[in-house]
């Protein structure tokens, strides 16, 4: 990622009605990108209760476990918390304080300097009919165009990385591993193996999940 | 370890790799016994299939021993005998608690490729392109085998590794294709396709209560197969008028009441997202091959079903839908859902009442495995199937 110092921080979520997906019986589609501005939303059914989701989630030493190219997350206050991402050689850094902290429901947080300037919010909702419990992303990044293009071109695009951990998340609560192949044994690779590997994503290690195997 | 490598359109090569290792705490190794070339394996041998990459290794349909096994694996020891289904299932997801388990949530690490394509993204498999989960395959002397306490079926009897090596793939998926032709005793049913899956769903069918089974095909030495389960065959290259005919004469007028697709099209068809509308349009040119659908919705009795194990992968183009419609009939298709099949399955084998070794025609070495391919997607040497001893020592 691009170095945001100088982008103000993401205003305090939620705007309107943050992550949620129905209002007042309506349909509510994501926020739309603006200028300098990414939002992305992303859902999944996973079958756990919210009290084992949120609290799988809240516990963001553990995030290195399951979202890509984090780190570490260091606990630096009751709210607070120092996250360290690491893009092939590349390392950033970001405060993060939590806004909103709902036991089973609801957790928010934004960025509160550092390299990164973003915000979020994820909700832990009962499924109708005990078919789990929906959970309901929605992340804004702030950075310009040309460096979203960038990132989808080289690597993941941040969009697509909340996307992907989510599914790790749902993985691991859900299977207690996140499935991986890119150790898979294999022959001589091609001269285009690397270009190929980026593009479906592979160059992206996939978090360990689990620290014993 | 020895492995047979996908290189590129018509090119694949036994090559050394690296042995696989424990990566995951619901992982076993197996070390590979008996493993198979399925007819999908000429797919990708014909380069019909995006995300394949130079070194892949290929194979889906494998069984053997288990070697080493993952903290959380408490099923299986070092020592069992197993068959390994070729979808791989978590059994925690909706779907697999569904029994849908091809349609597992969690087992493809590459599931966006596949939603880009799809919407949705089905299982990850062994052997069968990035999209589909990027795991080695099988035609190997080991695999790496996820989700190893969900999946592999264990053969604590002595049957040979032949009588039980199909249940990976051939059998249940021949099995799942004559249960979704929702056959009731009496009833007729066309099987278009007489390789190996078209030979298990027409033993399935009779094992369903099939009265006849009227089986279409090309090649003598796969139809005689099927009039050795007593099947009656129509060869659509020998016959004078066409095959909707034929059907009609076998029928008294009123067609099959079930209609199988054991053929599908020659190829997948998959989007990646940054290069979307380019493969989508290069593959419509390959994909739009519909022929037996075509011909088995035409074909189809009022209220009939058609029932598809045929691979389809994009977009088809002149659908007879108004047939469809018209006669008002079911049509059910899809992935195996291999975990419901192989027990069951394995116990019609135990009983007596199938030994799906029939089919095999050739047994090979790794090192022949590249030669094989060819002389299979070419049709020559009347193969029927072929099964492959990864430590036989025999050069090609």
């Amino acid at each position: 990622m691009a170095n945001l110092n100088e982008k103000p921080n993401a205003e305090p979520l939620p705007r309107q009605s943050g992550a949620s997906i129905i209002l007042n019986g309506r349909y509510l589609p994501p926020p739309e990108d603006e200028d300098g501005k990414l939002w992305v939303r992303t859902s999944a059914l996973v079958q756990s209760p919210p009290q084992a989701l949120y609290a799988l989630w809240r516990n963001v030493e553990l995030a290195p476990l399951w979202q890509e190219e984090i780190e570490e997350v260091v606990i630096t206050g009751e709210k607070t918390s120092r996250w360290t991402m690491r893009s092939d050689d590349k390392v950033i850094t970001w405060d993060s304080e939590i806004l909103a902290d709902q036991p089973a429901k609801r957790i928010a947080w934004r960025s509160i300097g550092g390299d990164s300037d973003n915000a979020g919010e994820v909700i832990f909702e009962q499924a109708p009919g005990g078919r789990g419990t929906y959970v309901i992303v929605l992340q804004e990044f702030r950075m310009g165009k040309l460096t979203s293009a960038w990132e989808t071109l080289t690597g993941r695009n941040p969009k697509q990385a909340v996307i992907e951990n989510l599914r790790h998340f749902k993985a691991l609560a859900e299977t207690g591993e996140i499935p991986r192949s890119q150790e898979a044994p294999h022959g001589k690779r091609g001269l285009i193996a690397r270009f190929k590997r980026s593009l479906y994503g592979e160059s992206i290690a996939t978090p360990p999940g689990t620290k014993v195997a | 370890m020895k492995a047979v490598c996908w290189m590129g359109k018509n090119n694949v090569e036994t090559q050394t790799v690296e042995d696989p290792s424990i990566i995951n705490p619901r992982d076993a190794i197996i070390r590979i016994t008996r493993t198979a070339i399925c007819g999908s394996d000429l797919h990708l041998y014909d380069g019909f299939i995006p995300t394949m990459e130079s070194g892949d290794v290929l194979g889906h349909e494998f069984m053997g021993i288990v070697e080493e096994t993952g903290s959380e694996v408490t099923n299986l020891r070092r020592g069992d005998r197993v068959v390994v289904p070729f979808t791989i299932a978590c059994g925690n997801c909706f779907f697999c608690k569904k029994k849908l388990w091809a349609a597992c949530d969690n087992s493809n690490p590459n599931a966006h490729l596949m939603e880009a394509a799809y919407g949705y993204s089905g299982s990850g498999l062994f052997g069968y392109s990035h999209m589909m989960g990027g795991y080695a395959g099988g035609q190997a002397q080991y695999a790496r085998v996820p989700f190893a306490d969900v999946g592999p079926l264990k053969i604590e009897s002595d049957l040979s590794d032949e009588k039980v090596l199909f249940l990976s793939d051939i059998f249940p998926t021949g099995y799942m294709a004559a249960e979704n032709a929702q056959i009731e005793p009496g009833d007729t049913v066309a099987v278009w396709g007489c390789g190996p899956v078209g030979q298990f769903t027409i033993a399935s069918a009779f094992m369903l209560g099939a009265g006849r089974v009227i089986a279409i095909d090309r090649f003598e030495e796969r139809l005689a197969l099927a009039r050795g389960l007593g099947a009656g065959t129509v060869n659509y290259a020998e016959e004078d008028g066409s095959v909707l005919t034929a059907i009609k004469d076998l029928t008294g007028g009123i067609g099959p009441d079930s209609c199988i697709d054991a053929v599908g099209l020659e190829a997948h068809s998959v989007e990646l997202q940054g290069v979307y509308d380019t493969i989508k349009t290069a593959l419509l040119m390959e994909t739009d091959r519909p022929a037996v659908l075509r011909q088995a919705i035409q074909a189809v009795r009022k209220g009939g079903t058609v029932s598809i194990p045929g691979v389809y992968g994009g977009l088809i183009d002149k659908m007879p839908f108004g047939a469809a419609f018209g006669k008002g009939i079911t049509m059910k298709m899809g992935q195996t859902n291999m975990h419901t099949y192989m027990k069951p399955l394995l116990e019609r084998i135990e009983k007596g009442q199938i030994d799906p070794s029939y089919i095999i025609s050739h047994r090979i070495s790794l090192e022949e495995a590249p030669a094989m391919y060819k002389i299979w997607r070419d049709k020559k040497e009347n193969v029927t199937k072929i099964v492959i001893d990864p430590w036989l020592q025999r050069a090609a």
